[in-house]
């Protein structure tokens, strides 16, 4: 089973019950409704303590916001110690003892989902887990555990997907054709389908089905050839160049003691005379 | 010799403030000392100590293979000084880094968890090589010195020697791998590198503009100790170096606005945006107008004209590398970022300290050849003489002095420090939660419970101006409209408080003024707006008479009948659902009377969070 959160958008009343689960599960501190305006904030209400928020848009529309657990992840391929890992079920986690805070993760993330505990001093990354370890103990995400409308689901992604794709076939007109999260960044493990367009979760509104690691993974391959070749070439510049000049002074010196030889016979050659 | 001290005494200054700025970084952490946030989790140290400082180092590996590989042995002059601050370089660039890192203990962690799909570990694995390969190659000039004239270290010293050639190739090889591998650290970030920037060559472009940068980084080095030692500058030589600059240039420039045009990102660069003015100055500065005047001979052979190529390849690289990982970024709106004071003296400091050791090598060791200096500046650097030999006048400035001046400026620099660091820098808890402001001016009363940076101001005063207005249509007395707002629910008045009595202390209670909730809880669900006395005293025929007309059997709320028995105007709404059962609640009520109200001002605003449940419902 691959583990995975579908969200359905036209089911959620913005009650923020997951918003408040979330604190409660992951020890985030005490929870207080509404933003929390002392800690920075994008204006979609994630931080270091809100690690799912619910966004507002105009005409009663909720849209909750969270680490999309891609297939893929950026945040994974980023990492340069490893301390973000893609778990074998599929979920993202962190691991903070190896962290070193070089943030590659927040800005590799096209979702601008990690945040930073910006107010401590020692500082670590902050993002949904999907709550991995009660996964591990049975149990359901705090976020879908809570939420009384059923408005974010938990299941299978192969599972869910086909709900997803039953509930636009049966109410076409309430949905956009499109589940997100089906082709983003490589397809991602939390899927919305709405009836609004949800570009507003990325920092571009469009994605492409790309996954980003593979941008760098395409350069990243080349680096043996890169070093081998550039270790051969400098070598072999070397040793032409070298060469070339050692030849060179051997034709001078050869020229010069041609030149000498020639001199002395024209002097043998005058003292005969 | 004054001109020297005039520069070091500049430079220790901001050592000073650069390290002040560091023990407050650390101590307060990054968010009270930066302005970094989560949008910009890069800012100027990483684009500018990092990922500019390794460019601008690149001066080690061109010269090197300039003089070692090509054999061009008439730049050997300018060898060793490239080498030291190129060594000196990567060393800013760790500690740049260090200051930059969230947890910098863990600093040396890629060398046990190896992640190689990082291009940030490639980097951070080639910067590691690299300054071990430049401390290294610089190593020769150090041991050099009478200091280490024991045969173990020259022992070494002729191994290096030996090893010269493998050594030089391997820097190479390490400096193409990261120069170019910088540039894909950013090929991660599609949906955040601005279009005009990011492309799929961008290793490419940076191992480019890398080599054309270290040629003319080395120019205006020798121009800058020129200046402090007032040394002859070897024109020929870096008018030489100039011309392989120009060659890289062109390159560099066909190549990126080829890309441009082969993408189609090209009209982007002419729309007028500020991230197209930005682009077009930045590869104006940083490619064009340095090849020109590199390829002019007559400007490439003339100190100005070589200054200002120099110059502008420097800072024009700056900034290309700037706006490709910090300035030209994608943000959500509304958020921008400035570098902090504490940001700019961190990295003016560290280049400040890396000048200042510089010169020191370059006093103490053989770095410059004696043939750039002027005849009567030339001098042994191991052994300067101390006292003028005959007249026995000491020569120079002593230890003591120095000290004691800069100790001076030190002292400045501290409350200078002190007084502009950000204010956030020192206070205690950066984040303690805003109060809920209970008074706003004179009689506002600012309703701030949700604590969301939504609230509502209450002016007391033009609220009974404006009931005034109403009477006595609306209410006969002055009592009535008092009672409108301060009912019997209001548990103020309930004790006997004048509603006068609130207005002149300003808060009608003293922990500030109570939640809805605190006053009508008495009303909150619909039961409890039932008043069991007045149905004893009201209900027919009254008394202990009329239990029996609501409760059959025991007398408790169990055995009592609905509400709606009586009240039939009371029943459940049309729909047929329980939800208005009984008496409308506080909570109908204020259901009723805000969520229109709510709902259309969140339109109207286009505040959509207006209209959310939370922005009432916090407790």
């Amino acid at each position: 089973m691959k583990p995975a959160i579908l969200t359905d958008v036209t089911k959620c009343t913005g009650c923020e019950k997951c918003v408040e689960a979330c604190v409660t599960v992951n020890n985030l501190g005490e929870y207080k409704p509404g933003r929390e305006p002392h800690i920075q904030d994008l204006g979609d209400g994630l931080s270091a303590r809100r690690w799912t928020a619910v966004v507002s848009k105009p005409g009663n529309h909720f849209v909750r916001k969270q680490c999309r657990h891609c297939l893929d992840p950026a945040c994974v391929s980023a990492c340069p110690v490893g301390a973000m890992q893609k778990t074998p079920e599929g979920p993202v986690v962190y691991d903070k003892a190896i962290c070193m805070g070089c943030r590659y993760c927040m800005m590799a993330c096209p979702f601008g989902i990690p945040r930073y505990d910006w107010d401590k001093a020692i500082p670590y990354v902050n993002k949904c887990t999907m709550c991995y370890t009660r996964l591990k103990a049975g149990k359901l995400p705090g976020c879908v555990e809570a939420c009384p409308t059923k408005a974010t689901i938990f299941g299978d992604r192969d599972e869910l997907m086909a709900e997803a794709a039953r509930r636009l076939k049966a109410e076409p007109s309430k949905y956009l054709p499109h589940i997100y999260g089906e082709h983003e960044v490589g397809g991602t493990s939390v899927l919305y389908i709405s009836d609004i367009d949800l570009g507003f979760l990325n920092y571009k509104s469009t994605v492409s089905a790309e996954p980003p690691p593979e941008r760098t993974w395409a350069v990243m391959q080349q680096v043996p050839t890169v070093a081998v070749g550039m270790t051969l070439l400098s070598g072999g510049l070397y040793w032409v160049i070298e060469r070339r000049i050692r030849m060179a002074r051997l034709k001078l010196e050869e020229a010069r003691q041609r030149q000498a030889e020639q001199n002395k016979r024209a002097k043998g050659k005058e003292e005969k005379q | 010799m004054n001109r020297r001290k005039i520069v070091k005494d500049v430079l220790w200054i901001f050592v000073t403030a650069g390290f002040v700025a560091g023990i407050v970084r650390f101590v307060r952490g990054l968010g009270a000392t930066t302005n970094l946030n989560d949008a910009t989790p890069w800012g100027f140290w990483i684009g500018f100590d990092v990922i500019a400082g390794v460019a601008l180092a690149a001066g080690g590996f061109t010269l090197a293979a300039t003089v070692y590989i090509f054999h061009l042995e008439k730049y050997r002059p300018v060898l060793r000084p490239a080498i030291l601050t190129a060594f000196l370089g990567y060393i800013a660039v760790i500690v740049g880094l260090i200051a930059d890192l969230g947890l910098p203990w863990n600093i040396w962690r890629p060398i046990i968890n190896w992640q190689h799909h990082s291009a940030l570990f490639e980097v951070a694995w080639c910067v590691m090589l690299y300054t071990s390969v430049l401390a290294l190659e610089f190593l020769p000039a150090l041991l050099e010195h009478p200091l280490f004239k024991s045969r173990v270290f020259q022992s070494i010293a002729h191994l290096l020697k030996l090893l010269t050639l493998p050594v030089v190739i391997v820097g190479i090889t390490l400096s193409t791998l990261h120069q170019s591998s910088l540039g894909t650290l950013l090929l991660i970030m599609p949906y955040r590198v601005h279009e005009l920037w990011y492309s799929p060559i961008l290793p490419v472009l940076f191992f480019l503009s890398a080599v054309a940068l270290g040629l003319m980084m080395v120019t205006l080095e020798g121009f800058f100790s020129a200046f402090v030692y007032r040394h002859q500058i070897k024109l020929e030589l870096f008018s030489g170096l100039g011309k392989a600059a120009a060659v890289v240039l062109w390159i560099l420039l066909f190549v990126r606005v080829g890309d441009l045009v082969l993408r189609g990102t090209l009209p982007g660069a002419i729309d007028g945006s500020w991230q197209s003015v930005l682009f077009l100055v930045e590869i104006c500065i940083s490619t064009l107008i340095p090849a020109i005047l590199l390829s002019i001979p007559a400007s490439r052979k003339s100190l100005q004209g070589l200054g200002t190529a120099s110059v502008l390849t420097v800072f024009g690289t700056i900034l290309h590398r700037l706006s490709a990982s910090v300035i030209a970024v994608e943000r959500p709106v509304g958020v921008s970022y400035f570098p902090s004071w504490v940001e700019f003296a961190i990295s003016i400091g560290i280049i400040s300290g890396i000048v200042l050791v510089f010169l020191f090598f370059t006093e103490n060791l053989k770095i410059f050849g004696p043939e750039t200096m002027h005849e009567e500046e030339k001098f042994s650097p191991y052994s300067k003489p101390r006292f003028d030999p005959l007249t026995k006048v000491w020569l120079g400035e002593t230890f003591r002095d120095t000290v004691i001046r800069r100790s001076v400026a030190l002292v400045v620099v501290v409350a200078l420090a002190i007084t502009f660091m950000p204010q956030r820098a020192w206070t205690a808890d950066e984040v303690k939660p805003a109060p809920v402001m209970p008074v706003q001016g004179l009689n506002v009363l600012r309703i701030y419970g949700s604590d969301n940076t939504h609230f509502v101001d209450f002016d007391h005063k033009a609220e009974v101006e404006r009931l005034e207005k109403l009477i006595p249509a609306e209410y006969p007395t002055e009592q009535d409209m008092c009672v409108s707002c301060h009912h019997m629910s209001n548990w103020e008045l309930k004790e006997g408080t004048e509603p006068a009595a609130i207005t002149a202390t300003g808060s009608p209670s003293p922990g500030g003024p109570p939640s809805c909730r605190e006053c009508h809880s008495d009303v909150y669900s619909p039961t409890s707006t039932f008043d069991h006395q007045f149905h004893v005293a009201t209900v027919e025929p009254g008394g202990n008479q009329s239990c029996d007309k609501c409760h059959e059997g025991g007398h408790s709320a169990s055995t009592a009948v609905q509400c709606v028995e009586c009240h039939k105007n009371m029943g459940p709404n049309k729909d047929g659902q329980p939800f208005n059962y009984v008496a409308p609640s506080y909570e109908d009520a204020m259901h009723g009377l805000c969520i229109k109200c709510h709902e259309a001002e969140a339109e109207r605003l286009n505040k959509p969070e207006l209209a959310s449940c939370a922005t009432c419902h916090h407790q």
